[in-house]
């Protein structure tokens, strides 16, 4: 990134900066060495979990992030599998139908749900069902009590039903349009008519062909939103004080923590890419024609 | 002879919404057993919406009139879990589009096996083999490596040898084959064509083209559509050698053999057809009654034309 | 309520938002930041939505607020569509060195997650609303380059553009006259989804502080009332308006982009008769 960093560095801990400590800094982090030289020694410490201090919590970054992941993956994990799952589901059964008023019905519901912006379903969850129905809790993850009884699992959990039925909600609402629009396409092809000319019963034709050929545009999709997990979700974290990755970057935004939002940065762009390789050779494995090197 | 299929007063319509298609217009049609009868038009007649119609295959948006009656049964009024039944056992169905017609992530053997399967011919145990004989049968050298290969590893017409085997499985009485050569090239199209007369010797054969000479090749008996109707109809060599209809005779003399001399103007729109015969705007013996009359079919012995000229 | 309504209900919608956000100061009494009435009163006749914390109008808010929403959704989705027609028409038509070098490119950049780049990025240079909503244009734009790649590959393919060639057209000719309208569906379709997603975005990203929280925007409004704790107290005007609004929009844009992808993709459809 472009900018000093050490003097950034320095100048949010003093206003003042007396030379010698200037140039003590820069000799130490290895600043006066040519720029070439300064890139590798970057990627040696980018490999060896030395990703800079964090200027706000003053611990390295790189145990930060990890430490909050954790927390994201709680809610990250099932409502993303969840997610997948439903939104699959109701993509292939809806596309399996589409055009029918049921069809119809599960479409525009969706293209409401997405269009109402996540935070705002958020706050709205939290105003009904925290506030006034006091169903759940009000945010964060666990209750006050942990300081008489210690973290408690369940306690957690109940923390967690919202926010993970809010991120599941919205998850799958992707899932099921590109499922949807995948089964829709599969269901114009030829050989779905070869397989009624033979006899296939609906429920045959579905299972044998139709679905095998649908999920493959899945298989690229679910592997990104699996990356995706580890950016944490910024909004739910936010609105729900949950202490993950999500909340970590707000914080990190607020408070101008240039060094932990780089990691964070790197964090995900590693990540991403590693889905891109992973989708490609997942889609490889399954589909013969790429395998056989053919142009899909 | 017995008919097989008795098709009586078929007429298919598509609804859109801006207007009203008419792809079949009350055809008659009897197709004997045993029967090699080739269905000829140029593209949009409605020949393949007849064929589809036969096998139940038309769309939901479809209007479906008249009777279809195959065995004592009426197959347009037939529920789906018996049309499931006859489909692929017993009227089997030749695609037009060889790459497309085949599930690109299935193995072939296992699209061959699978109208056996369903319609329990065989034993389980004996479908792969029963699979591996047939691939063998249409042409293919290695019909255990072929099986295990996948649609798009084969050529235009060993895909087509496919969708014939795939038709074949179930040893159907009648097989319906759409275009079957369509795309393919000259001597491809040849050991196909010599395939399909082998394999329907003793079959049953409604041939949907608008290739005559495939026509003259595999059939015996010939029906020409023109604009969703049946315009002339009898035995291939008869009707080949002397067409009556002057549409028919149009569509030899714009073969290459003949001088390639090109209808005029263009076949009427589906959702626009005009009153009296629709031929009538093309054709070069049309009188003045066949602009406001539609004309009926006329017998002459074992022929039928829908002409005023023969009435 | 058939699809063809609901597209006129969408549009005017959309054109009472843009409305309402030009002709701000003909219908507001007090400006945005202007301390006008006692805090937290409820909706009456001086003041139309009631007042936040501070004191200001939140009528007013919300209506100058729906500028600068408007404007970064807008401005954003603008230039993203612009630079990958331009880009993408451009690269599909001269093939070659110059669509392989591109398309590299992109490909390294596609994995780069936008959200949190452009969190570095404004952490590092804090820029204003403006300066985001271009810089989210042009990461927008990554994707649609793609889309509209593929498009132009397909097109030219085809016989008229050979015909136009043989004529003598030159290459900006055919790329400006034949493409282009061509691509237009594609493009119109994604400028309507971007507006969508982008102002979406740009309200959350408000809502996070990406910008000076001093703005006022509809996301700084529901942020501000929020973690005033807005609801506890049972302040409905203060919280409901700015996020009543961004639905409205939101979803007046998504009904019209779908209508657009229903027309020019047949396959999507959801209406059959």
């Amino acid at each position: 990134m472009p900018g000093d960093y050490i003097t950034n560095y320095l100048l949010s801990l003093t206003n003042h900066l007396p030379k010698e400590a200037v140039d003590q800094f820069y000799h130490q982090f290895g600043l006066d060495l040519p720029l070439t030289e300064q890139y590798v020694l970057y990627l040696s410490n980018i490999m060896q979990g030395e990703w800079g201090y964090s200027y706000a919590y003053s611990v390295p970054v790189f145990s930060l992030i990890m430490e909050k992941l954790s927390w994201s993956l709680i809610l990250l994990l099932p409502a993303t599998v969840l997610g997948i799952l439903i939104g699959t589901v109701l993509g292939a059964w809806s596309g399996w139908k589409s055009g029918g008023k049921k069809d119809l019905a599960v479409f525009n519901l969706m293209i409401v749900i997405r269009a109402i912006p996540e935070f705002w379903w958020a706050i709205m969850a939290v105003v009904v069902f925290a506030f006034y129905l006091k169903w759940f809790p009000l945010g964060g993850y666990t209750s006050i009590d942990i300081l008489y009884t210690g973290l408690s699992i369940p306690d957690v959990l109940y923390h967690a039903v919202l926010p993970v039925s809010l991120m599941t909600f919205f998850i799958a609402t992707g899932n099921y349009y590109v499922m949807r629009n995948s089964m829709i396409s599969v269901i114009g092809e030829e050989y779905i008519t070869t397989a009624r000319a033979k006899g296939l019963d609906e429920r045959g034709i579905l299972w044998n062909h139709a679905l095998k050929n649908a999920l493959l545009p899945m298989i690229t999709i679910t592997t990104f939103q699996f990356a995706a997990i580890i950016m944490g979700n910024v909004f739910i974290e936010t609105v729900f004080s949950w202490p993950g990755v999500g909340l970590l970057t707000t914080e990190a935004l607020r408070l101008r923590d240039l060094p932990l939002l780089e990691g964070i940065f790197l964090l995900d762009t590693l990540f991403s890419i590693t889905a891109m390789l992973a989708a490609d050779v997942l889609c490889s494995l399954i589909d013969p024609r790429i395998r056989m090197g053919e142009d899909v | 002879m017995m008919s097989l299929i008795s098709i009586a007063g078929l007429s298919v319509r598509f609804a859109t919404r801006s207007e009203c298609v008419r792809a079949v217009d009350t055809v008659d049609l009897e197709i004997a057993r045993g029967d090699h009868l080739a269905l000829i038009g140029e593209s949009g007649c409605g020949k393949t919406v007849l064929g589809m119609a036969v096998m139940g295959l038309l769309p939901e948006n479809a209007l479906i009139r008249g009777t279809i009656r195959y065995r004592e049964r009426d197959l347009l009024q037939a529920e789906d879990a018996e049309m499931q039944r006859i489909r692929g056992k017993e009227i089997a169905m030749i695609m037009q589009n060889t790459a497309s017609s085949l599930n690109p992530v299935i193995p072939v053997g296992i699209q061959v096996s699978e109208p056996i399967l369903l319609h329990r011919i065989l034993p389980a145990k004996a479908v792969q083999a029963e699979a591996i004989r047939l691939l063998g049968a249409m042409g293919f050298d290695l019909p255990e490596r072929a099986a295990c290969r996948y649609p798009h590893e084969f050529s235009g017409g060993m895909q087509e040898r496919i969708l014939v085997a795939i038709a074949l499985a179930c040893r159907p009485d009648i097989v319906i084959a759409d275009e079957p050569t369509s795309g393919l090239d000259a001597e491809v199209k040849s050991q196909i064509l010599h395939l399909i007369k082998k394999q329907m010797a003793d079959r049953t054969l409604l041939l949907i083209t608008h290739d005559l000479g495939t026509a003259r090749f595999l059939c015996t008996r010939v029906a020409v559509m023109y604009a969703g109707e049946i315009v002339e109809e009898g035995p291939a060599h008869d009707l080949l050698s002397l067409p009556l209809h002057p549409y028919t005779q149009g569509l030899l003399a714009s073969l290459p053999s003949a001088g390639l001399h090109p209808i005029p103007g263009m076949s009427p729109s589906p959702s626009h057809l005009p009153d009296g015969c629709r031929f009538c705007s093309r054709c070069p013996s049309a009188t003045a009654r066949c602009s406001t009359e539609h004309p009926r079919m006329s017998v002459r012995g074992a022929r039928r034309v829908r002409c005023f000229h023969y009435a | 309520m058939s699809r063809k309504m609901i597209l006129r209900v969408s549009v005017a919608v959309l054109c009472v938002y843009f409305v309402i956000a030009i002709c701000a100061p003909l219908f507001t009494p007090f400006g945005p930041a202007e301390i006008s009435g006692k805090p937290l009163q409820p909706p009456g006749n001086d003041h139309l939505l009631g007042t936040n914390d501070l004191g200001q109008d939140i009528f007013c808010q919300l209506v100058y607020g729906a500028r600068i929403t408007l404007l970064f959704g807008f401005c954003s989705a603008l230039l993203s569509v612009l630079i990958s027609t331009t880009v993408g028409i451009v690269i599909g038509y001269y093939g070659g060195f110059v669509d392989e070098f591109v398309s590299r490119c992109i490909d390294i950049l596609v994995p780069i997650p936008m959200f949190p780049l452009l969190i570095v990025l404004t952490a590092f240079f804090s820029p204003g609303v403006l300066q985001i909503s271009l810089l989210m244009g042009v990461l927008g734009s990554i994707h649609g380059i793609r889309i509209i790649r593929s498009q132009v590959l397909s097109l030219a393919q085809t016989s008229f553009v050979e015909g136009a060639r043989a004529i003598g057209a030159s290459d900006f000719h055919i790329m400006s006259r034949h493409i282009l309208p061509n691509v237009m569906p594609v493009v119109m379709v994604k400028f309507v989804s971007q507006s969508q997603h982008l102002l979406v975005m740009g309200v959350g990203l408000s809502f996070i502080g990406l910008w000076d929280t001093t703005t006022v925007d509809w996301g700084t409004m529901i942020q501000n009332s929020y973690s005033s704790g807005g609801m506890a107290l049972g302040l409905w005007w203060w919280l409901l308006p700015p996020g009543i609004a961004v639905i409205g929009i939101s979803l007046a844009l998504a009904m019209i982009g779908y209508s657009f992808e229903e027309k020019f993709n047949p396959r999507v459809g959801v209406n059959r008769i």
